[in-house]
């Protein structure tokens, strides 16, 4: 009789990265399907799009540089449909999908893939997107809560992520409760935003901030295992940071924008945070 | 619950190693005739035969651990296998600490984590006696609630020798044994039973030291340095028997998984897993994986010949469905690892630079400390097999000091 002999653990959990990847993408798929309802056919299309151009984009660069393709790992998928609902309805198709393309050979693939980001992906992408078309990348309206309804849907809405808060905290729960994002950056940050706000008089703002953009970007892009910082406090340190980025991008009244560079930035900082916060283990002076 | 009693295997296999250290000498040679409770083994702990009958090998065979032990085979004769203890009924403050101490030395205890009872002469001022399970192995539970004044009156001798004043027992909330326990400790004061939820791994002894006597042990120092003795079940309910004059020769293992009649069995040290699997109902389905002590931080054996040694608490059978067999897929820095290292290490850190035989950046991040509770290796979505690679980076840093200490010399 023979034995298989393996180190211990001998029992694993059942969470895995392509699960966890799936799993986020299931999560974004009420604010997709609302965003595609009240939007029509623009927002179908660029959803799909975009998706699809991230995904050919990884399997060409990892098949010329003969890598295993891993796009059943849901990580490319999940690259393109963020980065399809930061897109307002009224763009162009093909810049989503030069974005797309961009954010999986400049942000994925050169940082070494899945696992070794330091700048998150998206974020990338649509900074490219801003800094080359600036126009095209416009919206027609800000969203801000008007009334309780807003939460629910929102009527001033200017890009896909925008047309629900309700719709992305769902969503935001479910990864919240699975881990699949970064409880304490998430958690820390966004209550930490909506306090700091009024105290430090730009209460105004809170509307503003009250919208499905910053729900995404605070949950879904800033919490993100992947670029987040791993220790302990150097995740309460990085919600902490990007809160203040956020505060300062908001005194020059960049909202959806001044979220995303305010993340893109602490992103810098991630490496930094957790070289000086390596903890002492129990007992350690 | 129940404490099955098992028929003696035909053959037992007594290694003379059973504890965290030198490998015994054996007193006995080829051919002798032994009984029951005999001194079989001795150097830095002793070793007792569980059974009577011929000596018909000392060789070298395989060993929970994975190596090969000298061991000592003994064939059973049949009958005359009751060990006759003394008859002698004395209360534990009525011993002198001495004689405890030497009785407890004679009898071989070990804990189950390997190291003894007694290990140095320190100011002991608090006992804590970990009766939580870990795992799915019960025998913790099972030994309180079948012989709680057993356990009450051997810690009451050891609380006498190392001159403790109070001791904690921490049995996890729902656990059976917690109203028979606090039942049997209302009449002493300075007994506490302490129910703690279910936490992960519970025989860790600093973090023990630091949850339930409020001591922190500072990193290179023992729990006994602060004045906190650390100990199990087993060990206590071994000193009761020890002080009525049975030597540790038998063992409350739990057995589980894919087996016939899973449950607590009490078993002869030496006896040969298979045979304990076969008296509790045998496997049911194909057997892929025998492991030894606890299904997270356990031994996989790759014969089911191994005996059951002092240090065995649990035999776990595992079919094919049971094995989690993922691939492999990069660390993607998601903390989780982090957030449930009980120690407070950066396993994936730990992980990175073993992998790369960094060994001097797997010191600075304490790779000493970690415990392998196998923790990290069980939430792993990348399903890195941590514990592994961190044990290969302990021995790289173990082999660099070396080293060192060669060239200062």
């Amino acid at each position: 009789m023979t034995y298989t002999i393996s180190p211990p653990p001998h029992v694993k959990s059942n969470e895995t990265v392509k699960r966890m990847m799936w799993g986020t993408v299931a999560a974004l798929m009420p604010v997709a399907i609302m965003a595609i309802i009240f939007f029509g056919l623009p927002a179908l299309i660029i959803i799909l799009a975009t998706v699809i151009a991230a995904v050919v984009t990884e399997v060409v660069i990892y098949k010329a540089a003969s890598q295993p393709i891993t796009i059943d790992d849901g990580n490319a998928v999940l690259i393109g449909l963020l980065l399809a609902l930061l897109m307002s309805p009224g763009v162009p198709v093909w810049v989503p999908v030069i974005g797309a393309v961009f954010a999986i050979a400049v942000a994925k693939y050169i940082f070494g893939g899945t696992g070794t980001l330091v700048f998150h992906p998206v974020l990338v992408g649509f900074a490219f997107l801003l800094a080359a078309w600036p126009t095209l990348m416009g919206t027609t309206s800000t969203p801000n809560l008007g009334s309780l309804w807003d939460l629910i849907l929102e009527n001033g809405a200017g890009r896909l992520i925008e047309i629900s808060p309700a719709a992305v905290l769902v969503g935001g729960a479910f990864v919240l409760y699975k881990r699949y994002v970064d409880r304490r950056v998430a958690i820390s940050a966004t209550i930490l935003l909506l306090l700091l706000l009024p105290i430090v008089g730009m209460g105004s703002q809170l509307p503003y901030v009250l919208t499905g953009g910053y729900f995404l970007g605070l949950i879904f892009l800033a919490a993100d295992p992947i670029t987040s910082p791993v220790t302990k406090r150097g995740r309460f340190t990085y919600g902490i940071l990007i809160v203040v980025l956020i505060l300062i991008q908001l005194h020059f009244d960049a909202y959806f924008t001044g979220m995303c560079f305010a993340v893109l930035l602490a992103n810098a900082l991630g490496p930094f945070i957790d070289r000086n916060t390596i903890p002492k283990p129990i007992g350690g002076k | 619950m129940k404490i099955a009693t098992i028929r003696t295997s035909d053959q037992v296999i007594i290694p003379l190693q059973q504890h965290d250290g030198a490998v015994c000498s054996s007193l006995v040679s080829v051919g002798d005739t032994i009984s029951v409770g005999q001194l079989i083994g001795d150097g830095e702990f002793r070793i007792h035969s569980s059974v009577s009958g011929e000596v018909t090998a000392i060789s070298e065979l395989p060993h929970p651990s994975g190596r090969e032990v000298l061991s000592v085979v003994i064939k059973v004769h049949d009958g005359a296998n009751v060990h006759e203890g003394a008859s002698e009924e004395s209360e534990p403050e009525e011993l002198s600490t001495g004689k405890i101490r030497r009785i407890i030395r004679d009898s071989g205890i070990v804990e189950p984590n390997g190291r003894l009872t007694l290990r140095a002469k320190a100011d002991i001022n608090t006992i804590i006696i970990n009766g939580t399970n870990t795992d799915d192995l019960t025998a913790n539970a099972a030994l309180m609630t079948n012989s709680p004044s057993e356990v009450i009156y051997g810690l009451k001798a050891l609380m006498k020798t190392v001159g403790a004043k109070k001791a904690v027992i921490v049995i996890e909330l729902g656990s059976a044994a917690l109203q028979v326990m606090r039942t049997e400790t209302i009449p002493d004061n300075n007994i506490k039973i302490i129910a703690t939820p279910t936490y992960y791994p519970p025989g860790t002894e600093n973090v023990l030291s630091r949850k339930f006597a409020g001591k922190k042990v500072p990193r290179g120092s023992t729990p006994e340095d602060r004045g906190v003795l650390i100990t199990s079940v087993t060990a206590i309910k071994a000193v009761y028997d020890a002080l009525h004059g049975t030597p540790m020769i038998k063992k409350v293992v739990t057995v589980a998984g894919a087996v016939g009649s899973p449950g607590n069995a009490l078993v002869e040290i030496g006896a040969p897993i298979k045979h304990v699997i076969d008296e509790c109902g045998g496997c049911s389905g194909t057997p892929v994986k025998i492991i030894m002590d606890g299904a997270v931080s356990g031994m996989a054996q790759y014969a089911d010949e191994v005996p059951v040694i002092k240090t065995t608490t649990g035999i776990l059978v595992q079919t094919e469905r049971d094995i989690n067999r993922e691939p492999q897929t990069p660390c993607i820095n998601c903390a989780w690892c982090v957030d449930e290292c009980p120690i407070g290490l950066m396993p994936h850190l730990l992980y990175g630079y073993a992998d790369n035989a960094q060994f001097d950046k797997c010191a600075e991040l304490y790779i000493g400390d970690c415990v392998e509770c196998g923790l990290c290796a069980y939430v792993c979505p990348s399903k890195l097999p941590l514990v592994q690679i961190i044990r290969y980076g302990k021995h790289g840093v173990a082999e660099i000091a070396a080293a060192e200490m060669e060239v200062s010399e």
